[in-house]
This record gives structure tokens, sequence and C-alpha cells, in this order.
């Protein structure tokens, strides 16, 4: 079963599965911009039903960040 | 999945259209806003597909409104729009003279100066961009000493909002054909702080909530969809539990309940938007079981009932079923059946109706009553592009039809022909008549030769070109004016003058006028230089009623090219009963005048 942040990531940034890691960032995939950030916001929070804070916003910086900072919110991935 | 999920409908078809790429899309459109505007992009979309359109949308980068409005190609790109769409908020194009608002009256000025400029602007963009062009309203100000909790002091903050918010609307106003988007009106509806999500305007500049995007999305694209989309004629209502509560029959004159105390102010409020919709040419029908006459006691005698007789163009008041009065008030309408909405209490007679005329909107009037005067107004049935006197006049119209009808009976067909003092006027299109021509170009279902939708700047162009006319008619007689009720396209290729479009409503019908209709194309056809006319028949599942006209009319069918020919020194002439005009002459005054702008 795949990962369901990889999978949300892969979705919102249409960029396939395999191509994204933990380390994954703005940085280096050409497709998390700004407007793609916000969307990525939007997506975390209607699919694991959470509210972000503009702080865990930014700290998002990688896809292993963002699994942090769900996971500090109990959210099981 | 039964939910409706407008982003992952908008994410599919994008990848869908990416696996073709000729595909042909038939409403292009481009967003633009002084904020980050992105996310509304699904929702517009999605509701454009609901709406069977092949909608492709451009959004312009943050903040190019007036880059746009100069040179819209150089922003969007290349390339043809059906319609631009722009929002825009103060605090985001004036944000320091919006802030010496609150404090200086003369800041006041200042703004409403700027102000202007951004509508010079439009206007600017108007007059170099022929689809439909679409502005905000400045929603209320987001901006410390803006706060909402302020107003109860009648702050310097909102009277400053409203003198700027009604000068752009009497700006806006005063320029052709430009929509007005009441995005304050929507941030109301859905109150300013669900509307609002202060972590995306300080991270992204997105000021908006998600459902608050999908609210905007899905009203713009009913916006841009109603310049093309016909809205529904008529509403068919059922009287008991729907127009009063409680039963005439049983409950008497006193007993029913209307008036201005719950509930009776519930039906009365729902009367209220009833006659607001037959102000913008919405007919209203009456299909109840009753005896006629309690019912009529209610409309001629009580005193809280709104609607009055005269409001209704048909009553079907018996104890037949429902589909059949349904369908006898379209047939007398002369309108299709898909032009109907019904609204009525009883689930039973909903479900008959939806079952047996598919075609047919129905509405059930709500269990929560509260809810019954927005019932209409909630859907999509009534959105409007733009109003048209003939439309403020319908109802007069059809009442002056049935006596018509009445007199009819009583007379031979000739006589009858003759008593009706028909007077035609048959003219070259001039810009005064084309929001009336587009729209019956793409209303116009039964007597509609090719069924060509046009949008009004197609139809303009073609007005205003050299080897083509645009032709409306006017129909009069002694009992009163119909306006303008017919239209034709004819373009001129080497001698033959090909009828590229030709349609009448059908309420004048049986006259005359179609034969008059048609001995005046053909004088029009010989101004043109042509030696014939040739016309198609495209068949389509309403337009069956024309399918002979040209044969009517000793045209002769070449199976070739599938057109109907006929030489213009044998063309249909003028019935003798009818008091007949054709002035094409205008047509070059009006290509002068439009040439000069």
């Amino acid at each position: 079963m795949s990962d369901p942040l990889i999978q949300l990531f892969s979705e919102v940034l249409q960029v396939d599965a395999a191509e994204l890691s933990e380390d994954s960032s703005p940085d280096n995939l050409m497709q998390w911009d700004s407007l793609a950030a916000m969307s990525l916001v939007v997506a975390i929070e209607e699919k694991f039903r959470v509210q972000l804070s503009t702080k865990e916003i930014m700290k998002m910086s990688t896809i292993g960040l963002a699994r942090k900072t769900l996971q500090t919110k109990k959210v099981m991935i | 999945m039964t939910t409706y999920d407008p982003k992952s409908i908008w994410r599919q078809y994008l990848a869908a259209i990416k696996q073709q790429p000729d595909m042909k899309f038939d409403m292009r459109t481009a967003i633009a806003g002084s904020m980050t505007i992105e996310p509304l992009e699904p929702y517009l979309g999605a509701h454009l597909l609901s709406k069977k359109f092949k909608p492709h949308i451009t959004v312009a980068l943050f903040n190019q409104l007036r880059q746009i409005c100069y040179d819209h190609h150089a922003v969007l790109g290349s390339g043809d729009f059906n319609a631009i769409a722009l929002l825009w908020r103060l605090e985001d194009l004036f944000p320091d003279m919006l802030a010496r608002c609150l404090d200086s009256p003369a800041a006041v000025g200042d703004l409403r100066r700027e102000v202007k400029g951004l509508a010079d602007a439009v206007a600017h963009l108007r007059k170099r961009f022929k689809g439909t062009l679409i502005v905000s309203t400045p929603p209320y100000p987001t901006m410390p000493g803006f706060e909402v909790l302020e107003l109860g002091q009648a702050s310097s903050g909102m009277m400053a909002f409203n003198i700027i918010s009604q000068f752009w609307t009497q700006e806006i106003a005063q320029l052709e054909r430009v929509r007005l988007f009441d995005l304050h009106g929507l941030v109301l509806n859905a109150g300013m702080k669900p509307a609002h999500d202060v972590r995306k305007w300080q991270l992204y500049r997105q000021p908006y909530t998600e459902p608050f995007c999908q609210d905007i999305g899905r009203m713009l694209g009913r916006m841009v969809a109603a310049e093309t989309i016909s809205p529904k004629k008529c509403v068919v209502l059922d009287l008991d539990n729907t127009l009063w509560g409680g039963i005439i029959g049983e409950d008497g004159l006193e007993g029913i309940q209307l008036g201005d105390d719950f509930p009776g102010k519930a039906y009365r409020d729902f009367q209220r938007h009833l006659l607001y919709l037959k102000s913008k040419g919405v007919l209203l029908a009456v299909a109840s079981k009753n005896n006629p006459d309690d019912a009529y006691e209610v409309f001629d005698k009580h005193d809280a009932m709104v609607l009055s007789r005269k409001d209704i163009a048909v009553f079907e008041i018996h104890w037949d079923s429902k589909v059949e009065s349904i369908k006898r008030a379209a047939k007398r309408l002369n309108i299709g059946l898909d032009s109907l909405v019904f609204v009525d209490d009883n689930p039973k007679e909903i479900g008959e109706v939806t079952e047996r005329l598919p075609d047919v909107s129905c509405v059930i009037v709500p269990e929560e009553l509260a809810y019954l005067p927005g019932l209409l107004a909630e859907t999509e049935f009534f959105d409007f592009a733009e109003v048209t006197d003939e439309d403020r006049q319908r109802t007069e119209m059809m009442a002056a039809d049935n006596i018509r009808q009445e007199t009819q009976e009583t007379m031979s067909e000739e006589e009858f022909r003759k008593s009706l003092n028909l007077k035609i006027d048959v003219f070259a299109a001039q810009k005064q008549h084309l929001a009336r021509l587009t729209q019956l170009i793409n209303k116009s279902n039964q007597f509609n030769l090719t069924t060509v939708r046009r949008t009004q700047d197609e139809v303009e162009a073609l007005s205003i070109a050299k080897d083509a006319l645009v032709l409306g008619m006017d129909i009069k007689d002694k009992y009163g004016d119909y306006g303008l009720v017919g239209v034709s396209i004819l373009r001129k290729e080497d001698k033959a003058c090909i009828i590229d479009t030709l349609l009448m409503s059908c309420r004048v019908l049986g006259r005359g006028a179609e034969d008059t209709f048609i001995a005046k194309l053909a004088e029009a056809a010989k101004t043109l230089d042509c030696d014939e006319m040739r016309g198609k028949y495209i068949p389509t599942n309403k337009n069956a009623m024309v399918k002979d006209l040209y044969k009517r009319f000793k045209f002769i069918y070449d199976s070739q090219t599938d057109e109907w020919i006929v030489n213009l020194s044998n063309a249909p002439q003028t019935p003798a009963h009818i008091d007949v005009e054709l002035r094409l002459s205008d047509k070059n005054a009006g290509s002068i005048s439009a040439s000069m702008v």
C-alpha cells in the first residue's frame, strides 16, 4: 500500500510517487512552487482533517518535515 | 463515489485534455485578480463542465489587472477568450490610500480618483475585447480599522467604503456590457469570518477559505454560463400549501395561511419572489387540483395575496392530472417542456411529473417553510445575462395573445388575419437590437432552421460586415406589440445568398409572418446582388416544425449540397393583408458610427 502523504504530494504536485522521497523539497522539486505550497496546505488540511498554524506550515519544508509536523498533531502516518 | 468533488473532476479533465492536443474548447475563460486566485480554477472549471461546456481556463499572474486591461494578449497570451473575469480588492490595489480614509475625508477623494483610473482601464479593455467581460465589486476591506465590529458606530471606514463602492458600481454601469460580479455580496452571504483565511493571506496573498473559493468559482461559472445558456421561461405553481398554507377548498378564505405572520409570511415572501421573477420576464402559470371558483376567490379577494390574476399567464385549475396541466400550459404558452419549472408541495405529484415529463425541472416545497421564499433564488434556473424590454412585458403580451386566440375562434382564418391589422417591420440590425437578437438566437428552438448559437459580439461583427446582413423582424397588431420576434442572418457567397440563420418566436406563427419574412429576405438578398437564396434545414430534436418550410415556399432541394434553393426571380411574395416595411439603408449608417468609436 502506498504511503498516504507521498500519494498526496504526488497528486497535488503532479509528480510520479517514485520520484518523491522524504527529502523532497522546493529546492529539489521544480513543481513545488509557492502556488503548489498553498494547494498542499489545503490538501493536507482536507485529507488529514487538521488545522495548521503558519508556524507549522513554515516548518514543512520537506516531505519528511511535513510528516513529522503531522505526527506531532497525532496524525498517524 | 457519490459526493461531488469539483477538484478531482477538474484534475481528471485536465489530464484528459492533455491526451487530446487538438481539442476544441468552447469556453475559453481567463481570470485575474489583485490577489492570488488560482484556487478558484477547479471550481469554476468543474461548474462549466457540469453545464456541458468544454472549458479552458487561463489564470493570470497575481496583480496584473491593469496590464490585462491595456494589453490582454500580452498577459494572457494570444488566442480568443470567450470571457475574462477581473476580481479586485481595495486593500490590494490601494492599501495606503485606503488606510488614510479612516481619518482623512480628503483621502476618500484621492481614492476615488484611483478607482476611476481602474474603471477607465476596464473601459479600455471593453473596447478591445469582444467577449464577456466580468469585473467584481470591491468587497468590504479586511484591514485594521475596518473591522466589522467597528461598524456599530458608522465608522469612517464604512462610510468611505460605501462611497467608493457606489462610485465603482456607477462607473461600471456606464460601460456597455460589462457584467458586475458582486464579490462583496458573496462575502456578505458567506460571512466575513467564514470567507477569510488569514493564514493563507499572510503566506500566499490568497485571502479566502477553500469553501469560499468554491462559492466564487461556482458563481463565476454561473455568470459565464448565463451568456449562452437559456434561463427557464416559466414557473408552474401549485396553489394549496405552495402559494398559501392550507387547503382553500377545506379551510376557506379566512382559514388559509397567508399574511405577515409565520407561516403565512413565508408564502407571502415566496409570492414576492415570484413577482420579481415575473418582472424579469419569467411567465407564471398555475396548475392546481381545485374548484376554479374557490381558487380565483383567493386571487380576487384575499388581502395578503401578492400575485393577482393578471400576473398569471395560464390557469389550469381542475381535477385532471398535473402532467396534463403542465402539458397544456406549455402548449398554450408555446414553450418547450424543458423551459418549465414545476413547484408543488406533494411528493407524489413531483414524482409523477419527474417520471412522465423528465424535461420539466421539479422543485418541491421544503419541509422547513422558512426556506420557501429563497427556494427558486437558490437554483440556477433563472440566471439571466441581460433582461430586455420584451422580457419585462412578456405576461402582458401573452394576455394580448389570449384575446387574439379567442377572436380567432369566431372568424374564418382569412377574416382573422385581415382583422389583425398586422404591421411587420424587417430591418437591418442596429446596436440597440443586438442584445435581444442574441437572446433569440440562443434560445429559439422550434422555429429555427439551423440552430446556430452566437454571442453578441459575433452577431455584432456580422451586422457590420459588408457581405452579410443581420435582419430583425418586429411585429405589431391591433392587440399589441410583440416586439422583436424574428432573426435572420444572410451571407453572400458569389451570387448566392446563404440563409445562415432563420428563426422566429412561435407566438407569431400562422398569421403570415413567416411568409412575409421570407419574402423580405428575398428582397434583401437582391440588395446584396445575389441571384438565388440557399438555405439548410439542420434537424434537432425540437425543430421538426420547420422541416418542410423551404418546400412550402417553393425552394428546390439539392441533395448534393443538402440545401434548399430558390431563384430570386420567383421568390415568395408578401401576403396581401400585411402592412410591411423593409429598412436596409440604416445598415450603412450603423457601420459608420461603429467604426468611428
